[in-house]
């Protein structure tokens, strides 16, 4: 059974059809890519899968459970995490703060057990703050976790948005553009971070990339979209040799 | 570029409370000693017990201002709900023969929960928008509140209590009976029980709670709706139980404050000065001049700027002018770009750690 199957997925801002008929089944494990020309409605894809937007019509379904429209803050606990193709950090917080907020479903204590320091205060900031290093020791940030976020590197950024989410514990990862700004060292960097990522954690990715050769370099999928439509999807080599696609990208 | 290590990262945070209480005890301890040698003229006494009033509301205001990121224009109207519930249960046990120091205890609770209670009731709608909506509902809360207490009227007689909107004489009351609550004239005789002790002791509980907030998982998922709505909701923080939590204690500490006022005067009304527009404007003077985020800096800007006005007393004429130019002295200490460098070099918190943040 595929982790992610996604239906007649469909979304209309006034007389815009965005998305229409958007259709996806990812198995666990996989690496897929989806991409498309500027406008194409990829975001928009990640936003209705994490509840940004709710879709009009479609079903989504994560490990065979439903979770069309749900909030944002359910879906995460249902198992997607998600980064943002313009980086969306706490930045007035340092970086081990960034990942102890994604930690905090998975580490819960009351509000009256900070005020009071319980025990149990102390306990659970001990087991974060041991997490929060382990996932930033990953992506090479260990020793920065002091800094403030906005303080970062723009590539220690994307990484960072990448260790917040992966915080969350989720069952399947969504990528907006995880290598745009970078040049091509921390690009390749990176690729090795995706593949670490899969491997280590057991994790499914879905990513939204322009560039190709971080796409055909670790994608094992891809779907394309081209004016909210789905135009082609298969294994990366034949998708990219795809006549419809080469002219979606380079023109007639 | 030098860095604290993890394991220190907490102790920063710890060692910034730290020195807030410290210098809250020690200011207490040279007040203490200059009252007992007679140091301190009378006029200043009179004003210690403002000083902790202020001081505790800008505590309160910092948590919504500094940490929640909203706007909040009406803490004052929570100082008034806090000081006239306090002060009618005070006025309503004081011939019961009660305990003393157990009824103060108890009207602190009470006006603290009822200031709570009302911080909750306006932000269920009201922090589920996105904008100012905030800071426009919470200056028309302050404004009501203050008429509603200025058309109330109690009384307490042996039918038990009669409360009216409108006049004292529509109450039917008995001959014997007492005004709790007196309209315009609002609660009159009141004991003095405020003392500065008392509130130095309110103020360091006041920094206990919001310190200790600030620096667990709610604190971080409080400033992190603050830094990015959209992505502390994709990490699976509940946005408004937190917006919720924040904004019902910042108003519970400024209820608080009003205890502490309602129980310095013999007389408490809701005029335009102590509970107005004017007063919640004070208040968020202090947490913007103080530092957003400060605590330590919202106390020391309340204390300062009580002060300032008394002490130029003598200068009649120049005060309000000397007054307006330490506002922008403040300003540029606090926020130019300069002095923020110069602060991080010579920091307190480096005293003790020898290390300063990571800053490129």
């Amino acid at each position: 059974m595929a982790l992610l199957e996604v239906k007649n997925l469909g979304i209309s801002f006034g007389g815009l059809r965005a998305v229409d008929d958007f259709q996806i089944s990812i198995q666990k494990g996989q690496l897929y890519g989806l991409i498309g020309p500027n406008g194409a409605g990829k975001t928009t894809v990640f936003n209705m899968l994490t509840g940004v937007y709710k879709p009009d019509n479609g079903v989504i379904e994560l490990d065979g459970k439903g979770i069309t429209g749900q909030r944002t803050i359910d879906i995460n606990k249902a198992g997607i995490a998600r980064t943002f193709q313009n980086i969306r950090l706490f930045k007035n917080q340092s970086v081990l703060d960034n990942v102890k907020v994604g930690l905090h479903n998975n580490h819960p204590y009351s509000a009256l057990t900070a005020v009071l320091r319980l025990p149990k205060y102390r306990r659970v900031e001990a087991e974060m703050n041991e997490r929060a290093r382990e996932l930033l020791k990953v992506f090479g940030l260990e020793e920065k976790r002091d800094y403030l976020a906005s303080n970062l590197p723009y590539g220690d950024q994307r990484k960072l948005e990448i260790a917040r989410a992966l915080a969350t514990n989720p069952k399947l990862l969504l990528l907006d553009e995880p290598a745009a700004g970078m040049n091509p060292n921390e690009t390749k960097e990176l690729m090795e971070t995706i593949r670490f990522v899969r491997d280590e954690f057991d994790m499914t990715v879905l990513l939204i990339e322009h560039d190709m050769k971080l796409v055909s370099g670790i994608c094992e999928e891809l779907t394309v979209l081209n004016f909210g439509q789905v135009l082609a999807k298969g294994k990366t080599g034949d998708v990219l040799n795809d006549p419809k696609v080469i002219t979606a990208y380079l023109g007639e | 570029m030098k860095k604290l290590f993890g394991t220190k990262n907490m102790k920063k945070t710890t060692k910034d409370s730290f020195i807030t209480y410290a210098m809250v005890i020690l200011v207490f301890l040279i007040v203490q000693i200059m009252v007992g040698t007679g140091s301190m003229s009378s006029l200043l006494q009179g004003l210690l017990v403002p000083l902790c009033i202020y001081s505790i509301a800008a505590i309160g205001l910092n948590l919504c201002v500094g940490y929640l990121g909203e706007l909040s224009l009406g803490h004052a109207g929570f100082m008034c709900v806090g000081a006239f519930s306090s002060a009618f249960f005070t006025k309503y046990m004081m011939d019961t023969g009660m305990n003393e120091i157990l009824r103060f205890i108890i009207a602190l609770i009470i006006g603290t929960l009822t200031a709570a209670f009302f911080g909750f009731l306006i932000g269920i709608p009201v922090l589920r928008l996105r904008g100012d909506y905030l800071a426009i509902v919470t200056l028309a809360f302050g404004e009501i509140i203050k008429n509603v207490m200025n058309v109330l009227y109690i009384v307490k007689d042996k039918d038990g209590l009669h409360f009216s909107m409108s006049d004292a004489a529509s109450l039917n009351m008995a001959e014997e009976g007492t005004f709790l609550i007196n309209g315009p004239k609002g609660i009159i005789g009141t004991p003095h029980q405020s003392t500065f002790t008392i509130g130095v002791i309110l103020i360091l509980v006041s920094l206990f709670v919001v310190y200790n907030l600030v620096n667990s998982r709610s604190g971080r998922a409080i400033m992190a709706i603050r830094d990015n709505r959209i992505a502390a909701e994709s990490v699976g923080i509940p946005i408004t139980k937190f917006k919720l939590m924040a904004f019902t204690l910042s108003a519970a500490i400024a209820g608080m404050g009003g205890v502490l006022y309602a129980h310095n005067l013999s007389t408490l009304t809701a005029l335009p000065a102590n509970f107005g527009y004017n007063m919640s404007i004070m208040l968020l003077v202090f947490v913007v001049l103080g530092g957003m985020g400060s605590f330590r800096g919202s106390i020391i800007a309340a204390v300062l700027l009580t002060m300032l006005p008394e002490v130029l007393r003598g200068l009649s004429d120049y005060r309000m002018l000397i007054y307006a130019v330490v506002l922008i002295a403040m300003m540029l200490f606090n926020w130019a770009p300069k002095a923020i460098e110069w602060r991080q070099r010579h920091s307190l918190k480096d005293m003790f750690t020898k290390k300063t943040k990571g800053v490129q």
